[in-house]
């Protein structure tokens, strides 16, 4: 699917044991709800665990991008083992290496820091949909 | 092959290889022998980076840098704790691991292999030695932290 | 067979990103986690079942486990049940809330009020279940 009419599909880890986890879960919000929301479609990464066929058939027709909160790249292996291709990924842990000021604390409720980081995360990640879109092809892997 | 000694705490099995010596606070020194029977190599324990998280920054020491026991080795900084990891040897650093530089979580996924911190060329090591624990006793170490933390919750 | 230093209920939460219930369902498990149940229950990641997480389905295999879904896909119950073992106990958040009256939550990424007296009453309600599954290694009591 190319173009830029291409919904880009946006898959967070939502991981419950760490703050990285909620960060990414608040930065696909930013992204999806906020800064591109027209452009972009939230799916849940549960829907792929139980291979449900709708969430299956997005991820393997449309360009993926997965924000996982740590190096086990949870999203991004499970887009990968349900036939999908992950065309950018990101791991918080790398965006919070290069902004080492917002440490993320709080899983329930994202410290200031940690909102801070989703933010900037996000628009990280919305440049990286704009290009998906206006190049129009999910061709290979980009890493943040 | 490495072989471990391993223990189950709710859903985290901890393993400790059985080839090494450790300091109670969880750093692990494996000499280099035949090659390099002065030097040894250093870590974490899976103990430890399980408890302490994902690394988010690491900093060793630098090669050439000398060191008695119990002197600051390396500083890391993970998304629960900030650390200060002591050397279990005196000596002089003779290679620190660059594989950590752009990926310090090698050491979360591999404490006991491709993880370690850095070589150290050892002045006094059956001195040294004899202050540190083997597998088993650091096994009973580790259980006894596990347990504390449980009962502190 | 793994051995617990102390029983535990692990519990497993779709977390789902798309609608408000999976919000609540996400917020209910940390509120039984960190505030209710600290000693008596651990998380397990869904993900991981299949990502990698060999400690995660193994301790839902040997441990009674409660799973908290937002809606009726009931990811949570479905996934551990195929990748693990049948759940001892499995609440979802829209049947809680219908149950009590209250209307829809709403806010997937700010609940509103009727999304967080359904936190409560699910936090709730897992805490029960926790405490009849540890009293009695019975299960499961739906």
């Amino acid at each position: 699917m190319t173009g830029e009419g291409t919904e880009v599909v946006v898959i967070p880890c939502s991981g419950i044991g760490k703050p990285y986890g909620t960060v990414a879960r608040e930065s696909a919000y930013d992204l999806c709800d906020d800064l591109r929301p027209g452009a972009t479609r939230l799916v849940a990464l549960a829907k792929l665990v139980l291979g449900e066929q709708e969430a299956r058939e997005r991820v393997r027709s449309c360009p993926v991008v997965t924000i996982d909160g740590c190096k086990l790249m949870c999203a991004s292996r499970l887009v990968t083992h349900s036939g999908g291709q992950v065309t950018h990924e990101v791991a918080v842990l790398d965006v919070y290496r290069r902004h080492k000021e917002l440490k993320p604390e709080g899983i329930e409720v994202l410290n200031d820091e940690g909102r801070k980081l989703a933010r900037v995360l996000a628009e990280e990640v919305a440049v990286a949909v704009d290009e998906i879109r206006r190049s129009g092809a999910p061709s290979g892997a980009g890493h943040a | 092959m490495t072989e471990y000694l391993e223990t189950t705490a709710d859903k985290f099995t901890f393993r400790v290889a059985v080839d090494r010596f450790y300091t109670q606070e969880g750093v692990w020194a494996l000499r280099l022998q035949p090659e390099f029977p002065s030097r040894v190599r250093v870590g974490i324990t899976d103990f430890l980076q399980q408890r302490s998280g994902d690394v988010a920054f690491l900093s060793v020491k630098a090669t050439g840098t000398r060191l008695q026991a119990g002197d600051e080795l390396a500083e890391m900084e993970t998304v629960k704790v900030n650390l200060s990891l002591h050397s279990p040897v005196g000596g002089t650093i003779v290679e620190v691991n660059k594989a950590l530089e752009p990926s310090p979580e090698i050491v979360n996924q591999a404490p006991y292999g491709e993880g370690w911190l850095a070589v150290i060329e050892t002045t006094s090591w059956e001195q040294d030695r004899a202050r540190l624990v083997d597998a088993p006793a650091y096994m009973a170490v580790m259980k006894s932290e596990v347990a504390k933390e449980v009962e502190a919750r | 067979m793994p051995s617990a230093v102390k029983a535990k209920v692990g519990i497993v939460s779709c977390s789902g990103e798309e609608i408000a219930e999976g919000t609540v369902a996400r917020l209910a498990t940390l509120k039984v986690l960190h505030e209710l149940r600290p000693t008596k229950t651990v998380t397990i990641c869904l993900p991981l079942f299949l990502a990698g997480g060999d400690q995660d389905r193994e301790f839902a295999r040997h441990h009674p486990t409660i799973t908290v879904d937002g809606c009726d896909q009931r990811c949570a119950a479905r996934g551990t049940e195929m990748y693990s073992a049948r759940p001892a106990a499995s609440i979802v958040v829209a049947h809680v809330a219908a149950a009590a009256g209250l209307p829809r939550p709403e806010g997937r990424r700010c609940l509103d009020d009727a999304g967080k007296r359904v936190v409560t009453l699910v936090a709730e309600r897992m805490a029960r279940l926790v405490d009849e599954l540890l009293d009695d290694g019975q299960g499961p009591p739906r």
